[in-house]
């Protein structure tokens, strides 16, 4: 499903990447571990596609596509997902919106049609139940409280 | 790290969606500015003796006035001799309903948008469509008139309503206020007329649509409302033109009168050419919008999205004389390219316990130039007066500037000032963020800049809320919509 081949990636001139390798077939869970600064995030910075870092070698094959290929949106709507350690505050803009917008460029994605927000609200609000979430997060700004 | 930058930068640019010139005979005056095109403009008009002596005395006070250069725009100088002041289309006979409206007219407006005969029925909008400086269409208008609400362009409430014409214009913005307004006084061809009678609430929102259209036309509007006692009416300005290479002048005056207990909300959403990206033609937009809160408990709400115009000046304020009266500002102003806007407000608080709001946003991307400049001044008898201001600017790009110039003026040590500002860059993290979850880079940077604006566009009425989110996104994206 995901693999990564002889991976090098460096950032501002300092190498952080050298030659991973690392194979992950559907079902399995992989946690990485290691000491600070020894590339966990870089590696999944690297995945996602975040620009600051420069490939230098190797390949990422994710379910056939080359991964590098792929703009980070695109690598997002193939259903890759970074959990972010510190989110960033996006003022202004409701979880509900966002996460709505974020779901509906899935969807058009894959060809099916977009909902509405009254459709998502119902969906979300069921969501949050299961995860026993507050309601009242879902006016909240992203990524607030 | 720069290509991030330049793909942001790219997204800020974009073609103006609403150039085209409609090809309609205009039925102007000599170019120039002189005692006998204003006498043949008032002629042409068939206005009373009140108003060509008005316009006169406004026109020699004029000439004694320089052009301001205070504000933090450059522009070439103007030759005012090089303007036409008046340009109507030609018309055979006087338009009874939208048939006899020139279907070259009615086009221009479903480009823009404003389909006028299905606006009527569906939005319960009246539209007091300004094309060029003459009202040619203007709907509900006998439903407003069963609760005596005067809603007409100006050019007729200075035929049919003379004494309140007479008693209001100029009662905020004199003739002689500053360049620009007192030209406008000297030489304006027609806007709105609004009066609401004490004790009604206006049922629906009164709206005009001002289109720039004749080649070297200044267009000078005129708009006036006046809300009696316990009056509430809710205004909409929205405006577009066609592109055009040279500079057009714009100088427009508001005036706005709300007596004891009545209530003005103002809102525009101003989308004028700005110019091509080298900063060629766009539209210079020199306005002077005021307001009184005449006596107490009278409230004045500006609401502003302006994202148009090669140069805007403009400070739309509000006079709060009556005790307990209430005045607020919302504002976001978008510049692009060569862009430049200096804009903000006036809060003068004159009364007891008055109190002023003002929100600004300024966006500024390209290589633009957006200026807050706002003033909060207490008089010496204005006890326990209250002032807050939140001034935020967003910085797209690297190459633009945003400027902040917030005067504060106290003579009484009861009042209490707040002063808020912020200046933020679009973070790549928001937007990597943002991709992450599946969202491109230019919806993430209309996302971003709309939940910036947010506490602005929530005051607008609802269809205006959403045309606003629509012209921020369309500023921004590199694809029209």
């Amino acid at each position: 499903m995901l693999e990564i081949k002889d991976l090098s990636a460096s950032i501002e001139g300092n190498k952080i990447l050298k030659g991973i390798d690392l194979k992950v077939n559907p079902g399995e869970i992989h946690a990485i571990m290691g000491p600070n600064g020894s590339g966990k995030s870089t590696l999944a910075n690297v995945l996602a596609g975040r620009e600051e870092y420069e490939i230098t070698g190797g390949s990422i094959l994710f379910e056939d596509n080359d991964l590098l290929e792929l703009d980070p949106e695109d690598r997002a709507r193939e259903g890759l997902f970074l959990a972010f350690q510190y989110p960033v505050e996006i003022p202004g803009v409701s979880n509900s919106y966002f996460l709505k917008t974020a779901y509906n460029e899935k969807r058009k994605y894959q060809g099916m049609e977009e909902i509405d927000a009254a459709d998502f609200l119902m969906i979300m609000k069921e969501k949050m139940k299961l995860v026993e979430m507050d309601q009242a997060l879902i006016n909240r700004p992203v990524p607030m409280g | 790290m720069s290509t991030e930058l330049e793909k942001i930068e790219s997204l800020a640019k974009k073609e103006y969606k609403y150039g085209w010139t409609t090809d309609i005979e205009s039925d102007s005056l000599p170019l120039g500015l002189n005692e006998d095109i204003i006498k043949a403009l008032s002629a042409k008009k068939n206005e009373p003796e009140f108003m060509l002596s008005w316009r006169l005395k406004a026109f020699k006070r004029w000439q004694q006035m320089e052009e301001p250069n205070w504000a933090k725009v450059n522009y070439p100088k103007i030759d005012y001799q090089k303007i036409s002041y008046y340009s109507a289309p030609k018309k055979k006979k006087k338009l009874k309903s939208l048939d006899e409206v020139d279907p070259e007219l009615l086009r221009t407006y479903e480009k823009l948008g404003i389909p006028l005969a299905e606006q009527e029925k569906l939005a319960g909008v009246a539209v007091d469509a300004v094309f060029d400086s003459v009202s040619v269409a203007t709907t509900f208008k006998d439903k407003l008139s069963e609760l005596g609400i005067i809603f007409c362009s100006f050019s007729e409430a200075v035929q049919n309503h003379p004494d309140l014409v007479k008693k209001y214009l100029g009662s905020v913005v004199p003739a002689t206020d500053n360049f620009f307004a007192s030209l406008n006084s000297a030489v304006f061809s027609d806007g709105s007329f609004v009066y609401v009678p004490k004790g009604v609430r206006c049922p629906m929102e009164l709206s005009t649509y001002f289109r720039i259209n004749a080649a070297d036309t200044g267009q000078f509007e005129r708009t006036l409302i006046v809300a009696e006692e316990g009056s509430y009416v809710s205004y909409l300005e929205g405006c577009t033109a066609p592109m055009r290479d040279e500079n057009q002048l714009h100088a427009a005056v508001v005036e706005l009168v709300a007596h004891k207990d009545a209530e003005i909300k103002y809102s525009t959403v101003q989308n004028w050419y700005p110019g091509d990206s080298e900063g060629n033609g766009g539209i210079y937009n020199f306005v002077t919008k005021r307001g009184i809160c005449k006596e107490e408990n009278a409230k004045i709400s500006w609401t502003q999205v302006e994202t148009g115009s090669a140069i805007t000046w403009k400070y739309p304020s509000v006079i709060l004389k009556g005790d307990n009266s209430i005045g607020e500002f919302y504002s976001v102003a978008m510049t692009n390219n060569m862009q430049q806007a200096d804009t903000g407000t006036k809060m003068i608080h004159l009364g007891k316990n008055t109190k002023s709001n003002i929100v600004s946003k300024g966006i500024s991307a390209g290589k633009s130039n957006n200026s807050y400049r706002g003033l909060v001044k207490i008089s010496k008898h204005a006890e326990h007066a209250r002032n807050f201001s939140q001034c935020d600017s967003l910085l797209i790009g690297d190459k633009c500037g945003a400027h902040t110039f917030p005067y504060i003026d106290v003579h009484n040590t009861s009042a209490q000032i707040e002063h808020e500002a912020t200046t933020s860059k679009i973070g790549e993290d928001q937007i990597f963020y943002l991709n992450q979850r599946g969202i491109s880079t230019e919806d993430a940077v209309s996302m971003i800049v709309n939940g910036y604006c947010k506490e602005v566009f929530r005051e607008l009425p609802m269809e205006f809320a959403v045309e606003a989110q629509n012209l921020l996104s369309l500023s921004l994206e590199g694809s029209v919509g």
